[in-house]
């Protein structure tokens, strides 16, 4: 932990109850997001956006290279526009071409690098890369507004604010590949870099500057600029998909890390004793704007706009138990939130942080993971059983044997490696599952444990398959937050809840479901432009358009 | 393949469980695997602990590390390994700090609990080609082989995206 101060909170909400799926995918994003911090530290640098070379043909097809200057280094996004055939055009891992590409460089890149990435980077995954490349990623248009917007400006208008509000990008990415893939830089050769220190700041800074860079295509193609406001909306899309999900399992103590630490921002705020005139009145506003912004949230499938539908006049109500006297109000608050929705809650938890820069910020720091899984082995195989029924009873209570309880099998398919989900009763391939039930390797475990006495190492010779549910009990024992507590092969585990955990804590908003395993989202929606770094630069929590 | 670390240590946890390795025992391997190559060491014991499987250090170096580690005092684990070609890759991958000599019975280690590994990784890992192949075609058998069904529905989404 970086953030040493002693602070007084409440005691955090039990992982008991924040590590269900349910809760994980009602969650928004918070000050803490990683984008949130990313811009906190642009501005705090006044970095500007340089762009270096622009060699981009009239049609929009060609390359531009932008260089930012953070924590003393260099970096490089280079794009590369493609014309790209509309058949050609999907958002999934098994595509093979795309509308743009990118790579963010260490350093300022010569002719030859350049050259180089322009002929890789729209190869993605088929290509390979260099330690000089931090991300690699790719992007694809929203046609519709894409040419909207262009077609617009070319006539000497500003393009349509209720398609802007509508779409709210000009292109999606669909794949931010950082750490290692396909070539490109290890994690840890930036994460001591002054501004890249948190998780995913390198691929926030990535798609914060290519949402830079889709602003000045499009301008570039219309030949025109368009107007701030209309531009500070348009952020970035991103389509998302089952590769996401998994990592949240892989990575318990990244998970452990960021939901501690937001737990922690929230007792922190839920012990303060009595709020200023200006607290309040900031959280009203805030509030004011939360119920804004699902007004202007609307998606095409019909379950999830009623989802939305639901949550906006709920939280009319909910503003209601929102507590700004007395004393301990907002724990007063949240106390009020157990008669709402997860929804509400977690809605309201966002809210609540918001206004707390000075008690909530410095916890940022604490989101990473240098060193890995710090576990010590349990004392003996009846320690282990303890612990599993002491603190895995989510594990032990499924029917794992029932059709229901197993429906679903996690898997890599042979194409690109693309991660899906299958139906174990109907669909062939659950002999080459994922690792991901976890709570079903802890109930074996636990079952094959009774009567066991003697060290665990000398269990796992005679029964060495249990060595990953062993080992995540021992994780349990000090990640107490890093472990989803729900069966994910149950045909209630709806990955787009995993989905919207982790994208949240990227910074993401407007969800707009396509199943329940894949979603396209927002980032970057209202947050600074380039030339707006140091203006008001950390007020854009769930923005709301005003053209 | 010359690459990351990151993608060499998935690579090498795929082929082991391509070759038999359960999940835990797997992901061991291949975070000892760019331990083993960032300290220049002999990448054909890498290919020989693939084809000992289901035996070989790759099932037991696990559980002497885990002997190691049941038996710490207070901060400190001591204890001795066996020789087995992997045996300082494996202790060097463990997240603690660790000291290790050389014994006619293997290795005395001692990792420090209180303190976090001093592992250093150079920005290139090069894996020789013939066991990139190889662990290539071993990672293969964990993937699920294509089909129509899959294809469609397998990621919740389309084919197209023309929007």
């Amino acid at each position: 932990m970086k953030d040493f101060i002693d602070l007084p909170q409440v005691p955090l909400r039990p992982p008991s109850e924040v590590m269900r799926l349910t809760r994980m995918g009602s969650m928004f994003p918070t000050r803490l997001s990683f984008l949130r911090s990313l811009m906190r530290r642009l501005a705090a640098e006044h970095v500007r956006v340089d762009r270096k070379l622009w060699e981009m043909c009239a049609d929009g097809f060609g390359h531009a290279v932008y260089t930012v200057t953070l924590g003393g280094h260099d970096y490089s996004l280079v794009a590369v526009s493609n014309d790209l055939p509309p058949e050609m055009r999907t958002d999934r891992v098994i595509a093979e071409a795309w509308d743009s590409a990118y790579v963010l460089y260490d350093g300022v890149p010569g002719p030859e690098e350049i050259a180089r990435i322009v002929a890789s980077a729209p190869k993605q995954e088929a290509a390979r890369f260099t330690e000089r490349d931090l991300i690699l990623s790719r992007a694809n248009k929203s046609v519709r507004l894409f040419e909207h917007v262009v077609s617009e400006l070319r006539a000497g208008r500003q393009p349509s604010a209720g398609m802007i509000a509508s779409v709210g990008y000009l292109m999606r990415t669909t794949a931010v590949y950082g750490n290692g893939k396909f070539g490109i830089a290890d994690r840890y050769l930036i994460q001591d870099r002054p501004g890249l220190e948190g998780p995913f700041a390198a691929e926030m800074l990535t798609v914060w500057l290519i949402r830079h860079f889709t602003h000045e295509l499009a301008e570039h193609m219309g030949g025109a600029k368009l107007d701030k406001p209309l531009k500070r909306h348009l952020g970035i899309g991103n389509s998302t998909g089952l590769g996401m999900a998994p990592f949240l399992v892989t990575h318990p103590v990244l998970l452990n890390n960021w939901m501690t630490v937001r737990e922690t921002a929230l007792a922190r705020v839920r012990a303060v004793e009595t709020l200023t005139l200006a607290e309040q009145d900031r959280l009203s506003e805030l509030a004011d704007r939360a119920a804004r912004h699902l007004q202007q949230w609307n998606v095409p499938d019909a379950a999830h706009q009623a989802r939305i539908v639901t949550l906006r006049a709920d939280w009319e109500r909910a503003r209601g138990d929102l507590v700004l006297g007395g004393v301990r109000p907002l724990d007063q608050t949240m106390q009020r939130m157990a008669a709402h929705s997860e929804d509400i809650q977690e809605l309201m938890v966002a809210l609540l942080i918001e206004p707390f820069s000075d008690l909530v910020d410095g916890l940022t720091e604490c989101m990473g993971d240098a060193h890995g899984a710090f576990c010590l082995p349990f004392t003996s195989a009846a320690a282990l059983r303890s612990a599993i029924e002491a603190d895995a009873a989510w594990a032990l209570e499924p029917d794992y044997e029932c059709a229901q309880g197993c429906a679903q099998f996690w898997y890599v398919s042979e194409a690109k490696l693309e991660p899906r989900l299958g139906n174990r009763h109907t669909e062939p391939g659950a002999d080459l599952e994922s690792p991901l039930d976890i709570g079903r390797r802890i109930r074996a475990l636990h079952a094959d444990l009774k009567g066991v006495t003697g060290p665990v190492s000398a269990f796992l010779d005679q029964h060495p398959q249990h060595a990953l549910a062993v080992s995540r009990m021992e994780m349990t024992a000090r990640y107490p937050y890093g472990e989803i507590r729900d069966n994910l092969i149950a045909d209630t585990c709806l990955p787009i809840d995993m989905l919207r955990c982790k994208l949240s804590f990227f910074g993401a908003s407007k969800f707009d479901p396509k199943s329940d395993r894949w979603t396209r989202l927002t980032l970057c929606q209202g947050a600074p432009l380039a030339e707006d770094l140091s203006d008001g630069a950390d007020d854009w929590w769930l923005p709301v358009f005003v053209p | 393949m010359n690459g990351s670390a990151n993608e060499i240590a998935a690579l090498a946890a795929k082929a082991a469980r391509g070759a038999g390795a359960p999940p835990a025992q797997a992901e061991a391997f291949g975070q000892a695997t760019i331990c083993h190559l960032a300290a220049g060491r002999d990448p054909g014991l890498l290919a020989q602990a693939l084809f000992a499987l289901p035996l070989g250090p790759i099932t037991t170096l696990p559980g002497a590390l885990m002997r190691v580690l049941e038996e710490a005092t207070e901060d400190t684990a001591k204890g001795t390994l066996p020789a087995t070609g992997l045996t300082e890759s494996y202790a060097e991958a463990q997240p603690f700090a660790l000291t290790s000599t050389p014994t006619d019975q293997g290795f005395d280690i001692t990792f420090t609990l209180t303190e976090p590994a001093n592992r250093t990784m150079p920005a290139r890992l090069a894996l020789p080609v013939a066991l990139t192949e190889k662990m290539k075609t071993l990672a293969a058998r964990t993937y699920v082989p294509e089909t129509e069904a899959s294809r469609l529905s397998g990621a919740g989404a389309g084919l197209t995206d023309n929007d």
